[in-house]
């Protein structure tokens, strides 16, 4: 087929892996299941979740892609794979069908799948030990499990993180983005390793002082760094046409995230960063209680 | 007085409904009406911020709710335009601890005092949205010209247990339109189906003017106060024309200054 030739394989183990697509996983280890989530909304967790969990199956590696957005799921538009999704997540949950016929293999990654969220059906409706249990089986036969978490910090929030032993926390270097990701990090179980997504940062407005720095934001949230994107018109353009902005030439939102999905694989790659303001920050250590240390 | 109450909701987050709460809420009260500004994401409260409010929060909703304080003590004031009030959410409680019925209750307290309540949903179709949804009389729903902030937006239409819902279009790219890489208003208002009372253009103000707390409706002369007035009375169901989206560029620019007509 076309579509496989146009994969890119760049590492041979990698492309061994992949060639069986979502079959079970022979070896022992289970694959590393990581919540993609903010507290506020559209600062780029869906967009996140799309773009590493198509670099990480360029890179070779099995991965499921689950949108746990249930009522109001956009996974599968910003994939293009909407018209592909028959069955979801709660019916797997519910037994109505089984996981394979639930997940949708993207059209060019053939090792990447989407579990698409029920849109008929509220939050509620999914037990938190039957989401764990579906994060689990995934994590058998996948190398990555990227779950997309709704907005808020309600029982959508809850399902979502429950699986996950590792989470991205997604912010934008505004304030109430700050401010709600401080939150959702309160509310991560302690023992999860968490690192940090800057999205949207626009080093123009940084540099007329009117944008925190990437450095502010993270001397107020304190997480591991693992990325900083930066804004530009590309990521409409892609999510309206259901393409993950990676496939976009040229995109710096796209290399960002590229960079993003070979430090998640524990490569060392540099991260760029941006100039302080001092005034802008007083306001919003002082918002947050926070002392400047 | 008996307020009228609107929720500005959404679905998807992100797309505006607190900036747009803040500055409708800020440009009615500056056109003489007596304005009270709900922030109902209790656990993820905002609209504070996006007010410069914050720090002088005390009591809030929930305290409201579980009458441990009154009315007067949990509004909060905003000293730089006369008639307007936040009613903040609380941060530390979650959105389960409030009800419908509660909700439907301190909003009628609310609208025994001023002329428009509007109240600030939380993202999501959650307990959240329903409690917001609860004491309005009517809805403006806030979208973007994306594929997943309308297929959102189409979302809570249904969810609105048939209160009348206008739309505001946020963050609109007159150039990506013009190229076709973003759809146009007539292809929201087409989708949706319902009246559109606003348009506004994607303006980096908007950052640093959240950045700061200060609604960009404040500063009179910039371009998005008059889109922002221009919506508040469209609310109330004035027949205000919307402001030109065509961008200030620079021979319009030019042309004002000069004072030409052509």
């Amino acid at each position: 087929m076309k579509e496989i030739e146009a994969r890119e394989q760049p590492s041979s183990a990698g492309a061994e892996q992949a060639s069986d697509g979502a079959a079970p996983v022979s070896k022992a280890a289970l694959g590393r299941a990581i919540v993609v989530t903010s507290g506020k909304g559209g600062v780029g967790k869906t967009t996140t979740t799309a773009n590493l969990g198509t670099a990480l199956a360029d890179a070779g590696k099995r991965v499921a892609v689950v949108d746990a957005d249930v009522g109001l799921r956009n996974l599968d538009v910003v994939l293009g794979l909407e018209n592909r999704v028959h069955r979801h997540l709660l019916d797997v949950i519910e037994k109505q069908c089984v996981l394979d016929e639930a997940l949708v293999r993207d059209r060019v990654r053939r090792t990447l799948f989407l579990l698409p969220a029920a849109q008929n059906r509220e939050k509620d409706d999914v037990p938190e030990a039957a989401m764990a249990a579906l994060v689990r089986t995934l994590q058998e036969r996948f190398d990555f499990v990227l779950i997309d978490c709704p907005a808020g910090i309600e029982q959508g929030f809850r399902n979502a993180v429950i699986g996950a032993q590792e989470a991205i926390v997604v912010t934008t270097p505004e304030v109430s983005a700050v401010r709600d990701a401080d939150r959702v990090i309160g509310l991560l179980p302690p023992e999860m390793s968490v690192s940090l997504i800057v999205n949207r940062v626009r080093p123009a407005l940084v540099k007329k002082g009117t944008m925190m720095s990437v450095e502010d934001v993270n001397n107020i949230l304190r997480l591991a760094l693992i990325g900083v994107v930066p804004d530009e018109k590309e990521i409409i353009i892609a999510t309206n046409r259901g393409t993950p902005v990676i496939d976009i030439d040229g995109s710096e939102t796209g290399a960002a995230f590229r960079r993003i999905a070979r430090r998640i694989l524990g490569e060392s790659v540099e991260i760029p960063t941006f100039a302080v303001n001092a005034g802008l920050m007083a306001r919003i250590m002082s918002t947050l209680g926070i002392a400047r240390s | 007085m008996n307020a009228k109450t609107f929720v500005i909701t959404s679905g998807k987050g992100g797309v505006g409904k607190t900036t747009t709460t803040a500055n409708v809420g800020c440009a009615l009260a500056m056109l003489g009406h007596q304005v009270a500004l709900v922030d109902a994401d209790v656990g993820l409260r905002n609209l504070d911020l996006v007010l410069g409010l914050e720090k002088r929060i005390v009591y809030d909703l929930v305290d409201l709710i579980e009458d441990r304080c009154q009315p007067r003590q949990a509004l909060i004031r905003d000293k730089r335009v006369d008639g307007l009030f936040l009613l903040p959410a609380s941060q530390t409680k979650d959105k389960e601890s409030v009800t419908e019925e509660q909700m439907r209750d301190v909003m009628r307290k609310l609208a025994a005092e001023f002329d428009v309540v509007l109240i600030d949903c939380p993202a999501g179709i959650e307990h959240g949205f329903r409690n917001a949804v609860a004491g309005a009389d009517e809805a403006i729903v806030v979208t973007t010209p994306e594929v997943s902030a309308i297929r959102d937006a189409d979302r809570i239409l249904g969810m609105l247990g048939g209160r009348r819902a206008r739309l505001i279009i946020n963050r609109v790219r007159l150039e990506m339109v013009k190229t076709g890489d973003m759809l146009s208003v007539d292809d929201v208002k087409d989708i949706l189906g319902r009246e559109v009372i606003g348009v506004v253009p994607d303006d980096e103000e908007i950052i640093d003017t959240t950045n700061r707390g200060e609604p960009v409706v404040l500063d009179a002369g910039r371009r998005l106060a008059r889109v922002y007035t221009a919506i508040a009375r469209r609310v109330l169901g004035e027949d205000a024309p919307l402001p030109s989206l065509e961008d200030d560029g620079i021979w319009n620019r030019l042309r004002r200054l000069i004072g030409s007509k052509a």
